[in-house]
């Protein structure tokens, strides 16, 4: 595995929709085959210049980040689009973003695929783990040894085809801490390795790794 | 949907159970006068939209104050600032909390004035400060919870041997009279910006539970200590309450007025003034997010008053009614049905009940959803609340015969319920206990206690907001217990 830009056969699935509707959204998403999902609390606001000036405008949100393989997103995009009404306005969006890597979720068929379409190697990467409470310094901890910078940790909830649980009928993700990491292309894979091995992400149920290409930063020296 | 309609949608929720126990109760047992009704109901509309207000300031202004304040502690990292902030913050919440105001007052007519009100706010407020500085310190150095608890209560048992079994009741229910709709908030948050410099995500999580019930067992053990040195107390029955608006619409409401704005504005002073002190000398906030706070001061302060306005005018008459028209009716059975079920609805439109349940959906990221805690929470203050009927109708059903076992059982499920559940839990116990369940319920108590001709006015007036404290300690622990074993991984 060197470091040509590849992307995958996968991609981010992002839906952004109202408090308390994200289990939900995961829920719709695992009937169409989707593996897992991570859920983050957000905050959103109305454009109402009344509403903003008596600070009311604030909204809370949840955002779900799905890894899918690329045939399932349109059935899921559409199975969303009628479930949860995206089409209405104030219901909710959705986006899909390439994942030039993953790893994780027990796969082994992670099948990279050279990108054929030549020099769109980016400088830098944003290297996306997903990984139980707790463990989220840990990543840092092997990034930082493995070179990165500097990591970002965001809490979330999420569960995997491993986590299944309901407690008086309504779904229970289990506590998750998102750790992103920008760094430079050649180190990427470097950092990859180390968090891949540190918290044994080839074992099904320890966790999900991603990347995604990107393509200008600020602030990074 | 935006903040007031969320909040609005949650608390009309929130209401129409009550609601419908009450007109229920009115066309079958319990039947009510036009006037009462119609108060009732104005009072419905007064208590969601004052909460719907009161929780929107608390979101913009209570809680990013206690975050603000916690991480301005910290920062120093000095062990006596930590130590001295916590007990000015401690003794000044206390000290203005409308709740333990009106308790202490209560206490001193029911002990014919041998208790001063002076003297039982000023112990209940240095034990909750000097309780809430050893909260700050267990966050910073990471000592348990559930050891700093299992060390306070065995204390608070020990100190309990010794205390007249009346007296005992009065100092359980001072620690739910303490930690009121604004002191709950705000502890909440302070912890919250306390442990947020953590860095360990886990520890962080637990550590951010806990102070409320830290600081309830300060104001319990006040109490007890302040016991030691009144003995030989001799027990008046408590006035009977005046609820002489009759068929008059309006003029209760009016008349409960201007106790209500004191008490708000005295709640919200200690707040004040921490903000303004802490804005000129540590804070230095920028304009947006000063007005930001400003805005939801003002927020806060009109639906606390609204809020209160419509529990003491169209609430409390109603709550007595059908306490003492049950008991009187000479049907046990119901008395302690519709107690459960009061206990139940009420709980859901406490004010800091709200607070508590979204601060653990934001502290968890949405694990822990706010229904699931709310319906352990509902069961454990309904089954409260029918003890409590039932401490009424049985007079030898001592407070202790079930505080005890009761704490003793909650201290045990510490050892087997995952640590985040431990803090929440405990925390639940003060935050239960606000001005709902302290006016409408309680009055429901108190006439039942009056009508039933064998009940103690003095006994069985006390202990329930002791018996809400407890319960949903252990029925929350239960959620906990339920949560570890269902969410373990599956097939890996």
């Amino acid at each position: 595995m060197d470091h040509i830009s590849i992307l995958t056969d996968y991609q981010l699935l992002v839906v952004i929709v109202n408090f308390g509707l994200g289990s939900k959204v995961l829920k719709i998403a695992k009937q169409e085959g989707i593996g897992g999902g991570t859920i983050v609390i957000g905050k959103g606001t109305h454009h109402q210049p009344i509403l903003e000036f008596l600070e009311l405008a604030e909204t809370r949100k949840e955002i779900v980040m799905m890894i899918a393989p690329l045939r399932l997103v349109n059935p899921t995009l559409d199975a969303l689009e009628e479930k949860m009404k995206l089409h209405k306005p104030n219901h909710g969006i959705a986006f899909v973003i390439p994942v030039a890597k993953f790893m994780g979720m027990g796969k082994y068929d992670r099948s990279y695929k050279l990108n054929e379409g030549g020099d769109v190697m980016t400088e830098y990467q944003a290297i996306f783990t997903v990984v139980d409470k707790g463990k989220g310094q840990d990543v840092v901890d092997v990034a930082t040894q493995a070179g990165a910078k500097g990591a970002t940790l965001i809490n979330a909830r999420g569960s995997g085809i491993h986590e299944t649980s309901k407690l008086f009928n309504m779904e229970v993700e289990p506590e998750k801490e998102m750790v992103l990491i920008l760094a430079k292309h050649d180190i990427v894979q470097d950092i990859i390795s180390a968090i891949t091995h540190e918290l044994d992400l080839e074992k099904p149920g320890n966790g999900i790794l991603f990347v995604q290409e990107v393509h200008q930063t600020k602030g990074i020296r | 949907m935006t903040l007031i309609a969320s909040k609005l949608k949650e608390n009309i929720l929130a209401m129409l159970p009550i609601i419908a126990i009450v007109l229920l109760l009115h066309v079958t047992l319990v039947p009510l006068n036009i006037g009462q009704i119609v108060r009732f109901l104005i009072g419905a509309v007064f208590v969601v939209i004052g909460l719907s207000l009161f929780l929107v300031g608390i979101d913009l202004a209570i809680t990013p104050l206690g975050e603000l304040t916690g991480e301005q502690i910290t920062k120093p990292n000095r062990l006596w600032v930590v130590i001295i902030a916590g007990i000015i913050l401690g003794f000044v919440i206390s000290i203005a909390e409308p709740g333990l105001i009106v308790f202490a007052n209560q206490v001193n007519t029911v002990t014919s004035g041998l208790i001063s009100s002076r003297a039982i706010l000023i112990t209940v407020s240095i034990g909750l400060a000097l309780l809430v500085s050893l909260g700050f310190i267990r966050i910073v150095y990471n000592i348990p919870l559930f050891k700093i608890l299992l060390v306070l209560y065995i204390i608070i048992g020990l100190m309990a041997l010794f205390s007249s079994p009346v007296f005992l009741a009065i100092a359980f229910d001072a620690s739910g009279a303490t930690t009121g709709v604004l002191a709950v908030p705000f502890l909440l948050a302070l912890s919250i910006g306390i442990s947020r410099l953590k860095r360990d995500a886990k520890a962080s999580e637990k550590d951010s539970f806990g102070l409320v019930a830290i600081a309830s067992a300060g104001a319990i053990m006040g109490l007890l200590i302040l016991g030691f040195f009144a003995s030989d107390l001799v027990f008046t029955d408590p006035p009977l309450p005046d609820f002489s608006g009759g068929d008059s619409i309006l003029s209760p409401f009016l008349q409960v007025l201007p106790s209500s704005l004191s008490d708000t504005l005295v709640a919200f002073s200690p707040l004040l003034l921490i903000f303004i002190i802490l804005q000129i000398f540590g804070f230095k906030l920028k304009q947006r997010p000063l007005f930001r706070i400003i805005k939801g001061f003002i927020y806060a302060l009109l639906g606390l008053l609204i809020f209160l306005i419509g529990v003491n005018a169209g609430f409390m008459e109603v709550g007595d009614l059908i306490g003492e028209t049950l008991a009187s009716n000479d049907q046990p059975f119901f008395l302690l049905i519709i107690a459960f079920f009061l206990g139940l609805f009420t709980i859901i439109a406490e004010p800091a009940v709200s607070v508590l349940t979204h601060q653990i959906e934001d502290i968890t990221s949405g694990y822990v959803k706010r229904r699931l805690v709310l319906i352990p929470l509902s069961i454990g203050v309904g089954f409260a609340i029918a003890l409590s009927a039932l401490r009424v109708l049985i007079p030898e059903l001592q407070l202790w015969h079930i505080i005890l076992p009761g704490y003793i059982m909650s201290l045990a499920m510490m050892f087997f319920v995952p640590k985040l559940f431990v803090g929440i839990a405990f925390d639940a116990g003060g935050v239960a206990t606000g001005p709902l369940t302290a006016t409408f319920t309680l009055a429901f108590i108190q006439g039942a206690a009056r009508a039933y001709t064998t009940a103690n006015l003095v006994v069985d007036g006390f202990g329930m907001i002791a018996l809400v404290a407890l319960a949903p300690i252990i029925t929350l622990q239960i959620l906990g217990f339920i949560y570890k074993l269902r969410t373990r991984k599956a097939g890996v």
